[in-house]
């Protein structure tokens, strides 16, 4: 083993060499918040919002015109915009502008650059990323008004909220918006960039910021590996704020001093089911019946304990998120929230009667065929995988057998977006705004889907149902707020139960880990202002901005 | 003369059918760039508004409305320009800068490493071979061992115990990120104090390899004639060693030092995935995790050259030291 210590010796004498440099900015003073966003490997610079490949830029550097927080059921924030109203018909969008913001590089904003940005926008397919097709006009400085061809209130929150405004007299000279990498952002937002290293990156406080300078002077941005990467940086105490989880996340106090945690509901794990025989889907879990036992047989007691640390939440079998849209839970529903406890009898009896009959196995089967189905999986997702295999032992209680199959990321993805698959493990997402429109809209709507074979993005269960589109196309036409859209989420949350084209599993939490001792104004259960997750656009701007280092 | 252009022929023939593989591999993958983006955006908490698809689809411009030998000609054509196209995963960059920043970290930091191991390692398998019998046969199983360990658990218990438990080392990262890439001498001692565990790692598991092969060319160069002859005319010992047996010895080890070097530059993706360390490796995970044809294309393309080039000089150097590789009559 002597080389062993001669080459460690060696090892020493460059470290000495090249002194105690300090790492990933543990040394700096504390007005610097360090943060890993997931990027794993270089940054590659862009700083292009609409650019699929964006690093950073949404919200701290461009502002959209009003943040929509979907953490909880708040009236949207005015940033560059201060107030907007729709017409009678919800064709014509009024926006009223701030009046006392510059560029940072001191032009003033004015309401020229937002007719402009969402101009560049309708006009690029490329940057088109909401499907846009409204054209706006500007009355003076500080009024704009947005025509829509077709009634078009659930696109308020894209337009007002996902729309990046960027200064015309920078980007009117830019000859192809959609692969410029904005290497110098001109923004209005709180930050502006300091410098770009590969590594990582920095963004300094905007001293002109119309809503005054942060408190936080810098942030840096650094890129690891991956998740693994990312807990030991934690617990070397090199990064601030983290999203994603850790190993023994409750006892985060003890394990990491100076941390906190904070888990929120952000999307629905499911098992997504190729729902629809009629669009090409193959498998017995083309029967609803099916589906539903599977639903009734499920532990989720046991999942959420074995799988998911006990993070995860009670659902709803009708996919509102919970807590935040507890008013509109329906009271049609047969179930508020999916049983945490099996229900064998309830299982048992849906299946007998759908025409299954128990083989000496203990598996039903129809028509000489047994109840056996394939669950696709993403290998390394590890809380996933135990799920699915606590879910399969507990499934065998109710004569349906699942086989859980782990595939590379790509091939899971193709699968998915194929239909080519009888059950996987995935989550249901939300949209733009507090509001399970857009829920329903992406995951259950026909006009999402495809037949099997075919990309389907992103209803990839292929359900189709006449009664859900029916009430989609009513909600688009109806105002957010108009007590009249309630009857129109009952429709959808009762036939969503009925076919369950994505099985419930339970509400999935989002970890986040942050350094409470060095930072204060982080949000809190009591104080959900933004949804705290570093990935998330624009809401972690509106973190930077709360944020004063402790002490201040 | 017609050995060198049988090898050249030889060596052209190796490269386009290299070249067309890396086109065709590539494509048997599954699942297609747009729809990966999305799945990674929408995991990021991005938006899953169906009109994104579309947007990316036409920014992307993965239609699909070329047929595939359309695309394998525009492909050989952009090579020959030197075109290796835009990368996907790295959009709107282009894959010569992605490759042209990451290839010197790994070159660097590869390069060192192999050389050192292999330095290391004939030196040490030449004393070894020397004294054999000794208590230096202890190194023999004692290095083997180090690189019989898994690559990745050996790096994983080497940053436990050497950065996590003791601090000597930074735990991941090319540089200290507070400074500025350049010539400086801070950011070049940063460099090299971050790269000294990765290396070390490389060396330790490598260096076994090297010893071994020295260590037994070396006892069987020992017992050659030459040797015996240098002892009668009464050489010292270090000369007989390093001038007769270790010259000899040495040069299968050579031979293979040189086509190491060849994948010096396809890297570690292991090392520099444990070390979150910039470099090819990592970048060709990247493209293979994002469907990025381009950019995979481009990295093969690299490490094909770079290794059918080290043996194609291994290959012509060996033709003039060696006759017998040049002349197939005087064999036999």
């Amino acid at each position: 083993m002597f080389l062993l210590k001669r080459l460690c010796t060696l090892g020493l004498a460059v470290l000495l060499a090249a002194g105690c440099a300090s790492s990933g900015g543990r040394g700096q003073s504390r007005d610097t918040l360090v943060v890993y966003t997931g990027q794993a490997g270089d940054f590659q610079l862009n700083f292009n919002p609409y650019s699929p490949t964006f690093i950073e830029g949404m919200g701290t550097i461009n502002e959209p015109l009003f943040f929509f927080n979907i953490a909880a059921d708040q009236p949207p924030k005015p940033l560059l915009g201060t107030a907007y109203s729709w017409n009678g018909d919800g064709t014509e969008l009024s926006i009223t502008l701030r009046d006392n913001v510059s560029w940072s590089d001191g032009q003033k904003f004015t309401a020229k650059d937002v007719v402009f940005t969402l101009g560049m926008v309708a006009k690029n397919p490329a940057l088109n990323k909401t499907a846009f097709q409204g054209t706006a006009t500007a009355t003076d400085d500080t009024h704009v008004v947005v025509k829509f061809p077709e009634p078009s209130y659930m696109d308020g929150p894209q337009v007002l909220g996902q729309m990046w405004i960027m200064p015309e007299h920078v980007w009117k000279d830019i000859a192809n918006p959609a692969t410029e990498v904005n290497p110098k952002p001109v923004g209005t937002g709180p930050f502006v960039l300091d410098d770009f290293k590969p590594q990582s990156f920095t963004l300094k406080a905007n001293p002109k910021y119309w809503g005054g300078e942060p408190a936080l002077k810098r942030i840096r941005y650094l890129s690891l590996s991956g998740n693994q990467a990312g807990v030991d940086a934690l617990k070397a105490g090199s990064i601030d704020w983290q999203t994603g989880p850790i190993p023994d996340l409750k006892d985060i106090e003890k394990n990491y001093p100076g941390y906190k945690a904070i888990t929120l509901p952000l999307n629905q794990v499911a098992l997504f089911t190729c729902s629809n025989a009629q669009l090409g889907c193959q498998g017995a879990q083309t029967d609803p019946a099916v589906r539903r036992a599977i639903y009734y047989g499920m532990n989720r007691t046991q999942i959420n304990s074995l799988a998911f640390q006990n993070v995860n939440s009670e659902m709803s079998p009708g996919f509102t998120l919970l807590p935040r849209d507890n008013a509109l839970v329906s009271s049609k529903l047969t179930d508020r929230l999916a049983p945490m406890n099996p229900n064998t009898a309830k299982a048992n009896e849906l299946l007998t009667s759908a025409g299954y009959v128990k083989g000496a196995d203990g598996i039903y089967a129809k028509d000489g065929k047994p109840l056996t189905l394939s669950v696709k999986v993403v290998a390394g997702w590890t809380d996933y995988i135990t799920a699915l295999e606590t879910l399969a032992q507990q499934l065998l209680q109710i004569g349906i057998k699942i086989t859980p199959q782990q595939l590379s990321w790509n091939e899971w993805a193709d699968a998915r977006g194929r239909g080519q698959y009888e059950l996987l493990i995935d989550s249901v997402e939300q949209g733009p705004a507090p509001d399970p429109y857009y829920t329903y809209a992406y995951f259950f709507s026909t006009a999402a889907t495809a037949p099997a074979g075919q990309s389907a993005y992103p209803n990839y269960s292929r359900f189709s149902n006449a009664t859900v589109d029916q009430a989609l196309a009513e909600l688009k036409k109806t105002d957010r707020g108009n007590p009249a859209r309630r009857q129109h989420y009952d429709a959808i949350q009762v036939e969503l139960e009925k076919y369950m084209p994505y099985i419930p599993v339970l509400t999935g939490g989002v970890p986040n880990e942050y350094n409470a001792k060095a930072f204060t104004g982080w949000p809190s259960k009591d104080d959900l202002y933004a949804f705290p997750a570093v990935w998330k656009r624009p809401d972690a701007s509106q973190v930077y901005v709360k944020l004063k280092p402790a002490g201040q | 003369m017609g050995y060198h252009l049988r090898k050249l022929a030889f060596y052209l023939v190796a490269l386009w059918a290299a070249v067309t593989l890396n086109f065709v591999v590539p494509r048997m993958m599954p699942g297609n760039p747009v729809d990966i983006l999305m799945a990674k955006l929408q995991q990021r908490g991005g938006t899953v508004d169906p009109g994104a698809r579309k947007a990316y689809e036409t920014l992307l411009g993965t239609g699909g409305r070329d047929s595939v030998l359309h695309e394998y000609f525009a492909y050989l054509g952009n090579l020959a320009r030197g075109d290796l196209g835009i990368s996907v995963s790295a959009f709107p960059a282009k894959v010569s800068d992605v490759i042209g920043d990451a290839l010197p970290w790994t070159v660097v930091l590869v390069g060192l490493a192999t050389l050192l191991s292999f330095l290391l390692g004939v030196g040490l398998g030449a004393v070894v071979g020397w004294k054999r019998g000794t208590w230096l046969d202890a190194l023999v199983p004692a290095t083997t061992v180090l690189s019989a360990v898994p690559y990745f658990w050996l790096a994983l218990i080497l940053v436990a115990v050497l950065s996590s438990g003791l601090g000597w080392f930074p735990l991941n990262g090319g540089y200290d990120v507070v400074l500025d890439p350049g010539w400086s001498a801070e950011f070049i001692g940063s460099a090299l104090y971050h790269g000294a565990l990765p290396a070390l790692t490389i060396v330790i598991s490598s260096i076994g390899g090297w010893l071994l092969g020295m260590r037994n060319m070396m006892v069987s160069a020992m017992s050659e004639d030459y040797v015996l002859t240098a002892r009668a005319k009464g050489l010292t010992d270090s000369r007989i060693m390093v001038r007769y047996a270790a010259r000899n010895a040495v040069l299968p080890s050579v031979a293979g030092f040189a086509i190491s070097l060849g994948f010096v530059v396809s890297g570690s993706i292991v090392t520099e995935q444990v070390f979150s360390y910039p470099g090819i490796g990592s970048k060709l995970l990247q493209a293979v995790q994002n469907n990025d044809y381009a950019l995979m294309q481009g990295i093969f393309l690299v490490i094909t050259i770079a290794v059918l080039g080290a043996n194609l000089v291994v290959d012509l150097l060996y033709g003039l030291i060696d006759a017998r590789t040049r002349d197939r009559s005087t064999v036999s």
